[in-house]
């Protein structure tokens, strides 16, 4: 994850190159090290140093290191011929390197050739079983023909081995709310909490998942994940807050007839509304009516 | 005490300055052969995959208290149950280093490399030291001493009259072989520094067993009580929202 101290300095570098004022250079360098897609300006900029030899061979050994970079930019933006002449500089250099071959394996995959690509990975995989870019680069490909069933089965595979890869999880959770399997959703937010357990995305997306499941218990730990989001950000997060008042609000349909409140925090849904309110009135007066309305009918 | 010695100019030129600006030559030398022998080595899946077991359950043991009981205990039985737990090692499986070592060869031709590429170069010089400049007197460093350095400067001079701040040229040589570090560092690059003390700790540490952690973690696992600190969010959700509203 990009910290905020991170992206500023990111964003400051990619204005001052925008307007002509140097350290193109830094700025493709502080792209990769965060690992951020900024393919276009990465293209432009990047193919303007590989175009001048001077700066080019002032790089040194880190040539090739930006030739990769523009090569993968160059994909993103469908720039194939460019990431071709790229990639032959890179295959001229580096005749059996098998990072080269994991770039021929994208050209093939941007150009769609999914089975010629699957190809190359295959081989890649042959000399190196544990390589986890080209498991990763697999999942994507069988994501991109829109074979889900293969993206998830390849997946678990890849995670019966990389069990600590966390943006695997992410993935592989987002596939199954894609598909509405959110039993095994839930188990893949609960795997994500578990590695970054102070990251309020996950218990957020988690309370989604079991409000969505329905049913009293699942309503219960649902609210209490919408809780934990809110104590996480401060109470900054409307989604967090109107999914208080959701849960509430099922949660007295489903538990009518024997009608024992959760004793635990009865004030909590009247405070999120209140807060919900107040956010409103501040940024978005017009909208207030929306929300008092929906608000009003939530509460039986 | 013994009148001060005169060394001879001519010592200092063909025996201190060559023996320095050879093992300074070696070092390089070692240096670039070990880069060319040095062979991709890929990783061994259950080594991988163990590595990666430990760091999930170690999660799951840290924050054990974010997911709900249910969950967490049936992860607990996924990792540490007696029939096929992922953190269960059956106890004659648990082989150790050793009888792996002996069972891989490529293991151990990784570790003969390693040692011919620091040992042959140290006997050799070592012998080549030995032969050509045994008994020398090759420098005199500029403050006296007292007598226990004696066997770290005076190595191969027998004479207990010579005075100890002279350094003989076979300890002149393991001064060189243990103190050219830094210069190294500075040569080859920070990190490509030879480092003959740090290795003969590798070395030392090389039976490193995976399975003990992972029993470790199971044991560590079996003992985590579970409690729930969601519950505990909920109030907490509250005073942060008293404040917001107020």
């Amino acid at each position: 994850m990009v910290s905020k101290t991170e992206e500023t300095q990111l964003n400051r570098l990619e204005n001052q190159v925008d307007n002509g004022g140097g350290g193109a250079w830094e700025y493709l360098c502080l792209v990769r090290k965060l690992k951020v897609r900024r393919s276009e300006k990465v293209l432009k900029y990047g193919l303007s140093i590989l175009n001048d030899p001077k700066k080019r061979s002032a790089l040194g050994p880190e040539e090739w290191t930006l030739y990769e970079q523009v090569a993968i930019a160059a994909m993103d933006c469908q720039c194939l011929n460019v990431a071709k002449d790229c990639i032959k500089a890179l295959l001229k250099k580096f005749p059996e390197s098998k990072r080269v071959g994991r770039l021929e394996g994208m050209l093939l995959e941007a150009k769609g050739l999914w089975a010629e690509a699957e190809k190359v990975y295959s081989s890649l995989l042959e000399d190196n079983p544990l390589d986890q870019v080209i498991h990763k680069r697999k999942v994507a490909m069988a994501k991109a023909q829109g074979n889900i069933s293969g993206a998830i089965e390849s997946l678990n595979k890849y995670l019966e081995i990389f069990m600590a890869d966390h943006d695997a999880w992410r993935e592989l959770a987002e596939i199954y709310v894609s598909l509405q399997m959110y039993k095994q959703a839930t188990f893949c937010y609960e795997e994500l909490i578990l590695s970054q357990p102070t990251v309020p995305l996950y218990h957020l997306a988690y309370a989604d998942v079991l409000y969505t499941l329905g049913g009293l218990e699942n309503l219960q730990t649902s609210k209490k994940y919408y809780a934990s989001t809110i104590d996480l950000t401060g109470g900054k997060n409307t989604r967090a807050l109107l999914g208080v008042c959701l849960c509430t609000s099922a949660i007295g349909q489903v538990s009518k007839g024997r009608n024992k409140e959760d004793k635990e925090s009865p004030e909590l849904q009247s405070l999120a509304a209140k807060a919900l309110e107040k956010e409103y009135r501040q940024k978005a007066d017009d909208k207030l009516g929306l929300l008092t309305s929906a608000l009003r009918s939530l509460k039986i | 005490m013994a009148e001060d010695l005169v060394l001879d100019t001519a010592i200092r030129d063909w025996v201190l300055i060559p023996l320095s600006v050879v093992m300074v030559l070696i070092g390089v030398l070692r240096y670039f052969v070990s880069k060319l022998m040095r062979s991709f080595q890929v990783p061994d899946l259950k080594i991988v995959k163990e590595g990666q077991v430990i760091v999930r359950a170690r999660n799951l043991r840290g924050a054990a208290n974010f997911i709900p009981p249910k969950s967490f205990r049936s992860r607990r039985v996924y990792f540490s149950n007696e029939e096929n737990g992922l953190l269960f090692v059956p106890k004659g499986q648990a082989q150790n280093a050793q009888a792996q070592m002996f069972s891989d060869p490529n293991m151990a031709m990784d570790m003969m490399k390693k040692n011919l590429s620091m040992i042959i170069p140290q006997t050799l010089t070592f012998a080549w030291v030995n032969f050509f400049f045994s008994g020398f007197v090759a420098a005199k460093i500029p403050f006296p001493l007292t007598q226990r350095f004696r066997s770290m400067l005076q190595n191969g001079i027998d004479l207990s009259t010579v005075d100890v701040s002279y350094v003989s040229s076979r300890s002149w040589y393991f001064l060189n072989l243990f103190g050219l570090r830094g210069l190294f560092s500075l040569i080859l690059g920070e990190e490509n520094a030879m480092d003959d003390t740090q290795r003969m700790m590798q070395m030392g540490g090389f039976g490193f067993d995976p399975s003990k952690s992972l029993s470790a973690e199971k044991d560590g696992l079996d003992i985590v009580q579970h409690d729930w600190a969601l519950p505990k969010f909920e109030h907490r959700a509250e005073a942060v929202l008293k404040k917001l509203v107020s």
